[in-house]
């Protein structure tokens, strides 16, 4: 709602992603890819229409359910990097492997950061990183659990050319590792070209390759 | 945000910032409970010296001897004070061809000045003196007469009089109305008429004066010289030491009351401002980028946070006021309707104390807006230097004491209290600190509990500020339900039912042993017999009493007048030595005194001093060894000074004794004036029935104002709750995305906010325990004790409580979609 009208932000939205595809949603800021995402991983609920996620109905679920579908067998990457500023990047990364309960988080985790790159920078808290390695730190949490789909908010986002590169290297990278399906959310062409489909939203409305 | 604070869309705008509504909801409260008890004890405290002088009729009383001077007359006209004059004596009347002893009071409108006299006639109820030709007898008078109201002829000495009315209650019966004989009141000009005024009768006039305390005050002065020997000044505090300690507590206890509700308020008001702080650095470092001086930053913050106060304070006076009112609308019958309006001052009084408040509580926390690096709107994890949490604290807790000893004006209760609040914020921080390094391998584990419990040490400043504000806020619950009560019933608890109601005196020593056998054999509960003489304090030292070099009236009365010294063997369970040693039996035989305290910091009596009385033309001297204190509102037998009774053996001393009287044995009086003619019989009850009351009234006001500790306390609690809000929204939303079901996450608030509730009221029943008995023994004289319920109430209602509002506080969150709090920023 905005000033008494109703604003559609997303309409007439159609679309399918299959397992273990890389999918880009390519739109200018404002088109409302975000709002798409989070309605795709059942952080927000639509006004109209129906979601369904790993073979689940997201509209039918209640918030819980939703989280319980999402823990250990999704993933997701921000444009904030979302890190809880008060764990240290083990922490952080150790934290999803610990709300599915599976064993061994931290040994996990540390393999990991390892493998991004940061295993000098465990024990260290969000704000003694730069941007990428926070964003790096986020990766590793995104892949902890090997999840069955990732989601990815403007990964490059908050991020210089250098380390923007590096964190979408990691990123396809771990994902071949890892074989996740792939929904990532950008305005960088060069970026969505990476994938295996790309779809272009504008003003809400989506288009085809 | 607009950096215009008179802007009404930068306002519209900060108001919808919880932390601010929260400040002022605090300041508020704490104006709120302030004033209303400021405005409430202002206004109970002079309704209860009123109450007091309705004891004498009075404001002022003078008795003596010969009749009252005219120029004395004069002078209180001129002064414009009201007045009133009455004789007494014992006489003999006649009536139905019956004589009997009566005590007559001979009265002129328009008496009483203070207090009310209540009559029944056969037309209906009255509160006057008797008109010329009437009389008003009292219940046994009639009964022993068989007369009939209204019919019934009396002749006392030259007149004769009709009895008009049934005499149910004067106010000034109490203290010096001898019950050896039934009352007879009858009017001034009477008296004077019946021929009974010769020289040789033992008549007691009378000056009554009421009016203003300053013209009281100039007629007392007035009158300091110009009073001859045998006249005697009466006014409450002189009279009745056990009043003035019953108006004494009853003060302590409502100041006590206020004071743990702002102090509540208070801490509402630290964590109010730093979560107001926390949300209010974005737009402070959107301003410093945009070129705004660090100092003008400040400036608006402070501009916003002063218009805050004022508004709130002015609210909070207001409702102040109401709620007084409310509590004399309750409490209204119990002062008759004597209670005078409210002054003034307590609106003042209020918005000085809701700006220091905010200036102790808020200014240190806020400091940390102008200190907010602009890079901030780059790295929003850039934090704004602030204090550390001890001196934020400690800052708060010197301006609030500061605060109380300008507010209550008791050094000891002021002192107490700073003493038990630092001792409460470093047993806080220590066990703050504690709990952190305890929690710190948790960070490990991964179970619900730990995720939660984690939390705690992941946060540690945050962590440190919500254990102080529970843990305060639990303590002074704690102090108030548990330790209030605890005291209040050990306070009602010294005057027992069957505490002494009257008191027998003048026994001379050969009639101890009859007298015994007759209290034993009718089982009168008494308090065994007590040796006294009349004594005049002549020397302290080397130094020779002087009532005119003593500054303050009470100090020179005391100088001028006779008291009873006493003698025992053992100190009465009601006293409390304060300093050097009652009398080991194996020195009772040494000269030695004991001295209540209030006299001796009244006289500048000290330990170790020299003595010296006139006793009957003999003197007696001996060295103060010990002071105490008396709790003279147990209405048992007590002196101001005591010796040991070998001191006695040589004195002319006669015994006295106090007595429980009930229906069945208060014929007893009558038989013990037959059988002991010297011997006084003084009836009690009065004052009884007044400090019990003042008891009562004072612990019904303290419930009052504790409502108000209520409303604070869980200010506090939601306040300590909100403080973590932000980062516990964002941890929420994290977890959540990351799948963290509903009932793990509740699980971990659980074990989070169960644990600081379990710490917090740990620590606040021992704190709560060790103040409640101190507050007992040092600023109430009463005896301490510890009480169980503390414990159980501490940490079980402590825990629940706390748990409750951390879930209360997440449940909302756990509501919000994650995404929304994400884009939040």
């Amino acid at each position: 709602m905005a000033d008494g009208r109703i604003l559609d932000i997303l309409s007439a939205i159609d679309m399918q992603v299959n397992a273990g595809e890389a999918v880009a949603i390519l739109g200018p800021s404002g088109s409302g890819k975000s709002t798409l995402l989070g309605l795709l991983a059942g952080l927000d609920q639509p006004s109209h229409g129906r979601v369904s996620l790993l073979g689940h109905e997201l509209t039918e679920m209640d918030e819980d359910e939703r989280a319980a579908l999402r823990a250990g067998r999704v993933g997701f990457v921000f444009q904030s990097f979302q890190l809880l500023p008060g764990m240290t990047a083990l922490e952080n990364v150790a934290l999803p492997l610990q709300i599915g309960r599976k064993g061994a988080a931290r040994a996990q985790a540390e393999t990991l950061l390892r493998e991004v790159g940061l295993g000098e920078r465990l024990s260290h808290l969000p704000l003694q990183l730069s941007g990428g390695e926070q964003q790096r730190v986020a990766l590793a949490r995104a892949f902890a659990g090997d999840p069955q789909v990732l989601f990815a908010d403007e990964p490059t986002g908050n991020l210089d050319a250098a380390s923007g590169q590096r964190v979408i290297d990691l990123l396809f990278g771990l994902r071949d590792r890892v074989g996740s399906t792939l929904l990532l959310v950008t305005h960088d062409q060069e970026l969505a070209s990476r994938c295996d489909r790309i779809l272009r939203l504008d003003a809400g409305r989506l288009s085809g390759p | 945000m607009s950096h215009n604070w008179w802007s009404i869309a930068g306002w519209r705008s900060a108001l919808r910032d919880p932390g601010l509504r929260l400040l002022i909801a605090a300041v508020l409260v704490a104006v709120a409970a302030l004033s209303s008890v400021a405005f409430f004890a202002d206004r109970v405290e002079r309704a209860l010296v009123l109450q007091g002088a309705a004891l004498l009729a009075a404001d002022l009383a003078i008795e003596q001897g010969d009749p009252i001077p005219g120029d004395w007359l004069d002078k209180a006209d001129a002064l414009g004070l009201q007045r009133a004059r009455s004789i007494a004596f014992p006489s003999v009347i006649i009536a139905n061809e019956r004589p009997l002893l009566v005590q007559v009071k001979a009265v002129e409108p328009p008496y009483p000045l203070r207090g009310r006299l209540r009559i029944e006639t056969p037309s209906g109820a009255a509160n006057a003196p008797p008109a010329a030709g009437a009389a008003w007898l009292e219940g046994r008078l009639r009964d022993r007469l068989g007369a009939v109201i209204g019919e019934t002829e009396v002749q006392l000495g030259e007149v004769t009089l009709r009895a008009a009315g049934l005499l149910i209650d004067e106010p000034d019966r109490g203290g010096n109305l001898f019950q050896l004989a039934p009352r007879l009141m009858i009017a001034y000009v009477d008296a004077q008429r019946s021929g009974l005024l010769g020289p040789a009768s033992r008549v007691r006039h009378r000056l009554m004066l009421a009016g203003a305390p300053r013209q009281v005050e100039a007629m007392r002065e007035w009158l300091g010289d110009r009073l001859p020997p045998g006249s005697r000044i009466a006014d409450v505090e002189n009279a009745r030491p056990e009043l003035r300690t019953a108006l004494e507590r009853a003060r302590r206890f409502l100041s006590l009351a206020a004071l743990c509700a702002s102090l509540l308020a208070g801490v509402a008001i630290l964590l109010a401002t730093r979560r107001y702080v926390d949300r209010a650095l974005d737009g402070a470092a959107v301003l410093r980028t945009l070129g705004m001086s660090s100092a003008a930053v400040l400036r608006w913050h402070l501009g916003q946070l002063l218009v805050v106060v004022i508004v709130a304070t002015a609210i909070g006076s207001l409702a102040g006021l109401i709620g007084q009112q409310v509590l004399v609308a309750v409490l209204g019958d119990w002062f008759g309707e004597a209670l005078p309006a409210p002054g003034a001052r307590p609106v003042l009084v209020g918005l000085l104390f809701g700006l220091s408040m905010a200036v102790g509580f808020a200014l240190p926390t806020l400091l940390r807006v102008g200190r907010v690096p602009p890079l901030r709107v780059l790295r929003r994890e850039l934090d704004a230097p602030g204090l550390a949490s001890w001196l934020v604290w400690l800052l708060a807790a010197a301006v609030f004491v500061a605060l109380m000893v300008w507010q209550v004006q008791d050094q000891r209760l002021a002192g107490g209290m700073a003493l038990a609040l630092v001792a409460a914020l470093v047993s806080m921080m220590l066990a703050g600190r504690l709990l952190l390094v305890v929690l710190a391998p948790l960070r490990r584990a991964g179970g619900t509990a730990a995720l939660g419990l984690a939390a705690l040490a992941r946060y540690p400043q945050l962590t440190l500020l919500q254990l102080s504000g529970f843990g305060l806020g639990i303590t002074l619950l704690l102090l108030l339900t548990v330790v209030r009560v605890d005291i209040i019933d050990t306070w009602q608890g010294s005057l027992p039912a069957q505490a002494p109601n009257h008191f027998l005196i003048n026994l001379q020593p050969e009639e101890r042993a009859a007298l015994a056998a007759m209290l034993h054999q009718r089982q009168v509960p008494n308090s065994g017999l007590h040796a006294t003489i009349r004594a005049r304090l002549v020397a302290i030292g080397d130094r020779r009493v002087d009532p005119e070099s003593y500054d303050d009236l009470r100090s020179r009365r005391l100088a001028a007048r006779e008291f009873n010294l006493g003698f025992g063997t053992d100190m009465q369970r009601d006293n409390r030595i304060q300093a050097g040693q009652w009398w080991p039996s194996g020195r009772a035989h040494e000269p030695q005194f004991s001295v209540e305290q209030g006299i001796a910091d009244s006289l500048g009596i000290r330990l170790g001093d020299t003595l010296t009385f006139d006793v009957a033309g003999q003197t007696v001297t001996a060295p103060v060894t010990s002071i105490r204190s008396v709790a003279w509102d147990s209405f048992n037998v007590n002196f101001f000074v005591v010796g040991p009774p070998a001191m006695a053996a040589e004195l002319p001393v006669t015994y006295l004794s106090s007595l429980y009287l009930d229906r069945a044995t208060e014929g007893l009086t009558l038989d013990l004036v037959k059988a002991f003619p010297a011997v006084s019989v003084i009836d009690v009850r009065p004052i009884l029935s007044q400090v019990r009351d003042i008891m009562d009234r004072g612990a019904l006001a303290v419930e009052m104002v504790f409502l108000f500790t209520l409303i604070a306390a869980a200010l506090v609690t939601v306040a300590a709750a909100q403080v973590s809000r932000d980062e516990r929204a964002r941890e929420v939303a994290v977890m959540r995305t990351l799948g963290a079901s509903r009932r793990r996450l509740l699980g971990g608030v659980v074990a989070e906010f169960g644990l600081l509730g379990l710490i917090g009221g740990l620590l606040a029943a021992v704190l709560a325990s060790v103040s409640g008995y101190f507050i007992a023994v040092e600023l109430f004289d009463l005896p301490g004790r510890f009480s169980p319920a503390i414990w159980g109430l501490g940490i079980g209602g402590g825990t629940l409580v706390v748990t409750l509002v951390g879930w209360l506080a997440t449940r909302r969150l756990l509501g919000l979609p994650p995404v929304r709090v994400l884009n939040s920023g």
